[in-house]
């Protein structure tokens, strides 16, 4: 079974999906605060969430192509799918740039051009983190992404049907396009990164961040792949993937898991270190109001997967692997939560005292435990299925499109044969 | 004087002959004593048969031993026996200890596993094995039965065996 049939069943439980998350962000948009904050910050997660899933897959094709890897051929096309997923996360992104523009939210400090001007630290910052870096940003880099995932994929597609080409040309031109991805993938993520998540604590920088996040959104992309490489099997579809591929993919679940602890462990034990009041707030902050999620973010996305994956056999079995899949993509959904909420919640309250008249820099920033943003509540989790379900619909509507298996890829017979142990 | 024991081995050229032959052998019942290759040959381990090595779980315990020697040990130092105020921070300031658990961790775990698997091998320092043949850790790739004790009978069929696989040199080694 090559082709991917999108049946109306499916197309009814994911269009469910969404309904549900878009009843979900309508109400949060009701039982808001002023400046819509919950609403807001809770749209621009889960957009930055999935539309990093969708690049970062595109960075997994384009990074395994260069380092010639045969074994992941044959799931090749799921990634293509994924990547192209960039395309409504631009429109997703968008929204947030027209609100930056129309003032509709009070998300990013930097946008509040009163605040800029009496603000020395945000002047200073103020050549980089303005709007018009923003929309730049959101604009041409997504939009050079987004040029690589079609040329990628229509090379790929235009393969299966005209052969190998002489030469191998479409898998040569695949490997170009590859190639020059990969360094515009490495600087321009870490601006979207800085742009998108990292300017919401416009006062706190670090130059980790960028990394840190990109290796959540890989592990988040690798849970999902997973998840999909199953579901497509209990379906019957990728008869030719075996446990062996399966072990490839929990191996890279394990290691990145400890790469993204190694990243974060890093960032933080620098800042605790040296122990720098404009650094540490970061922390703070978030050890102070937000310590479950704090903690559970660790535990979900190192302890778990590494004591689960460390050995081999746990990463050939369905079970585990959909059990540790599931909890490292909803981990690193929290620990996109956790860099998103904190800095947004203070830039509002500070707006708000701002509007009451107070004078900003007397605000307390004593945040008490809310539900949406101390923690996730059921609003947030509807969101995030609606977003689910409205990239998977998407994904499957890619799959259909083309052939599951790259029929003349030069490598498919590499990842036919495929042995790990 | 140590035990001896006459050995029979057919040198193939190629791996997949080798594996070919490996699995004639199990399927023909006959017991091979060892096989050896310049590298690790894909489906050679399933082939002979071979249990998981338990390397890595003794590999584990070891590991587990370095996090908590080094742990505790910078514990007992800091709290006990010389506390000292490094900028500021508390006696027990976990953070800090983490990078040098976990090189100790590292550490205990790779010179652990070297040490058993050099064990378990018989090898050691200044100890000579004996090898069947050189070109074994250069190009060819070997089968070798145990013939210590075997009829005559016995040892012209390991032979017809070995040449019939595609063996490219069979020859008899005491070892």
């Amino acid at each position: 079974m090559d082709q991917f049939v999108f049946d109306a069943k499916k197309r009814w439980v994911l269009g469910g999906g969404m309904i549900l998350g878009l009843l979900c962000l309508i109400i949060t948009f009701f039982v808001d605060d002023q400046f819509h904050t919950r609403f807001w910050t809770n749209y621009l997660h889960n957009s930055v969430f999935f539309t990093g899933i969708a690049f970062i897959s595109l960075f997994i094709i384009a990074a395994f192509t260069t380092a010639l890897a045969g074994w992941s051929t044959l799931i090749k096309r799921i990634w293509e799918a994924y990547s192209l997923f960039m395309i409504p996360g631009l429109i997703l992104m968008l929204v947030i740039v027209a609100g930056v523009w129309g003032h509709w939210h009070h998300l990013y400090h930097w946008a509040d051009t009163a605040a800029v001007k009496e603000d020395q630290v945000l002047f200073g910052k103020s050549g980089f983190l303005n709007k018009y870096w923003y929309t730049f940003g959101t604009l041409i880099i997504v939009g050079a992404w987004i040029y690589f995932a079609m040329q990628i994929r229509k090379t790929s597609v235009a393969e299966d049907s005209n052969g190998p080409g002489e030469d191998f040309s479409y898998h040569r031109r695949i490997r170009t396009l590859s190639v020059i991805f990969l360094p515009i993938a490495g600087f321009s993520s870490a601006a979207m990164i800085w742009q998108w998540v990292m300017s919401l604590d416009a006062h706190w920088y670090s130059t980790l961040f960028a990394w840190y996040s990109a290796a959540s959104w890989f592990l988040a992309a690798m849970a999902l792949t997973i998840l999909t490489v199953i579901y497509l099997k209990s379906q019957g579809y990728l008869p030719k993937v075996t446990a062996d591929h399966l072990h490839d993919l929990g191996k890279y679940l394990f290691g990145i898991s400890v790469f993204w602890t190694y990243l974060w462990f890093s960032q933080y034990m620098l800042i605790w270190y040296a122990n720098v009041g404009e650094e540490t707030i970061y922390f703070r902050e978030r050890l102070d109001n937000y310590k479950p999620l704090f903690f559970l973010n660790l535990i979900i996305n190192f302890v778990l997967p590494f004591f689960v994956l460390l050995r081999n056999d746990t990463k050939r079995k369905i079970g585990t692997m959909v059990f540790v899949s599931v909890a490292v993509f909803l981990g690193h959904w929290l620990d996109f939560f956790l860099m998103i909420k904190p800095g947004a919640r203070i830039t509002a309250m500070e707006a708000a005292a701002h509007h009451a008249g107070e004078a900003a820099h007397h605000v307390e920033h004593a945040t008490p435990f809310a539900i949406g943003f101390s923690f996730p509540g059921i609003l947030e989790l509807g969101t995030m299925i609606g977003f689910l379900c409205l990239f998977l619909y998407i994904v499957f509507t890619r799959l259909t499109q083309a052939s599951l298996t790259p029929k003349n890829d030069p490598y498919l017979e590499e990842s036919l044969h495929h042995e790990v142990v | 004087m140590k035990h001896q024991k006459e050995v029979i081995y057919g040198l193939y050229d190629d791996e997949e002959i080798l594996l070919r032959a490996v699995k004639k052998a199990q399927a023909d019942h006959i017991e091979i004593m060892d096989v050896f290759t310049p590298f690790p040959v894909h489906g050679l381990d399933k082939a002979m048969g071979l249990e998981e090595s338990r390397l890595h779980i003794a590999g584990f315990a070891y590991g587990l031993t370095g996090t908590l020697t080094a742990f505790l040990f910078m514990t007992w130092v800091f709290t006990r026996d010389w506390p000292i105020i490094f900028g500021g921070k508390p006696y027990w300031s976990v953070p800090s200890f983490i990078p040098i658990t976990f090189e100790v961790t590292v550490l205990f775990a790779a010179i652990g596993m070297v040490v058993s698997f050099f064990t378990v091998c018989g090898m050691a320092p200044g100890r000579v094995n004996p090898t069947l043949d050189d070109r074994i850790t250069d190009d060819k790739f070997c089968i070798a039965f145990n013939a210590a004790g075997a009829e005559e009978e016995e040892r012209d069929r390991l032979r017809s065996f070995l040449s019939g696989t595609g063996a490219s040199e069979v020859n008899m080694k005491t070892i």
